[in-house]
């Protein structure tokens, strides 16, 4: 097997081991955090291959869907609904501001070592900063989202 | 393809005025969620189905990224669920609830029949119109279980969340 799907395979195997490091008493947030992850990043991601900005060339399902499955239905969620989960919320500005740009950074990487090593996914009109500026704003609506859902008393 | 990008806008249009009308202002968490959750059941369950050309969407919004069709799957069944799902009632007769279920979906399978024979926005292939009767009843029962599941101690949601602050 390529070493695309071993890494495919490795993404789904970690995805499903934070989700279950997930603490019972916050799997509701995470639900939330990780549904409208998925929608918000499944749009753009849609959007950005249509436009030819990615590519995306060993992917699940490749014959009906040219965006990666896998990273926008599964991946990218679980880790929001972990940034979600353990989201530093009594800390100081600092430390969240961090706290962003610790996951931001962690995937940008991530994603740029696979981008150079693998098949996996092929930057066309793309630089590494565009994907840590749009996780950055990905997990800020979304962490908004998450607010607005669970405030207490207001309508 | 005129007619299709048409009923596509009224689509948009019509989901929107109807999440807004139909949900009442303080049930919208709710009616979210079951969006959400219906969003992310049927993106599941259509990458096999067309994987497998079960069914096909010849006129799509982004037809180089997905051969699925987005705003059906991505926003417009979604709405019609969430308002299903903030509808029923709960204490109603289990017979009055089921044929509100059967109707809902019955409804929901005509509206699809009459736009894949009528447009090119679907298109069956090895589904027939009671497979998609079936496949449409299993959408809303898995979803709807799953909002169960979420919305099962009502307060409990939001304890959850400030005792996540309170830490």
């Amino acid at each position: 097997m390529r070493i695309e799907w071993w890494i495919i395979l490795s993404v789904y195997a970690v995805s499903t081991g934070i989700l279950l490091f997930i603490p019972k008493n916050k799997i509701r947030l995470a639900v939330v955090a990780f549904l409208f992850n998925q929608i918000v990043t499944f749009l753009i991601g849609l959007v950005v291959v249509e436009w030819g900005l990615l590519e995306y060339p060993v992917r699940c399902f490749a014959s009906i869907n040219r965006a990666s499955f896998t990273f926008e239905y599964y991946a990218f969620p679980t880790v929001c609904a972990a940034f979600n989960v353990w989201y530093p919320s009594n800390r100081s500005i600092f430390i969240q501001l961090g706290y962003y740009a610790g996951f931001c950074s962690v995937m940008t990487i991530g994603e740029v070592i696979i981008e150079k090593y693998t098949n996996l996914i092929k930057y066309l009109h793309w630089e590494w900063y565009i994907s840590w500026v749009s996780i950055c704003l990905t997990l800020f609506i979304v962490r908004l989202l998450c607010v607005w859902f669970f405030a207490k008393g207001k309508v | 393809m005129l007619m299709e990008r048409l009923i596509l806008i009224a689509m948009w249009l019509f989901g929107f005025v109807a999440f807004i009308l139909f949900i009442p202002r303080k049930e919208w968490r709710k009616g979210f969620l079951a969006f959400l959750m219906f969003q992310a059941v049927i993106w599941l369950c259509d990458m096999p189905s067309f994987q497998f050309e079960l069914l096909s969407a010849p006129v799509r919004e982004f037809p180089k990224a997905t051969d699925l069709p987005l705003t059906i799957d991505y926003f417009f069944y979604p709405v019609l669920f969430s308002i299903f799902y903030v509808k029923k009632r709960e204490k109603g007769r289990p017979w009055s609830r089921i044929s509100s279920f059967f109707v809902w979906i019955s409804v929901i399978t005509l509206l699809d029949v009459v736009i894949e024979r009528y447009t090119g926005l679907l298109e069956y292939k090895l589904l027939t119109w009671y497979g998609m009767w079936i496949y449409m009843g299993f959408l809303f029962y898995v979803s709807q279980v799953l909002c169960n599941w979420f919305f099962k101690e009502k307060s409990l949601f939001q304890a959850e969340w400030w005792g996540h602050n309170e830490d």
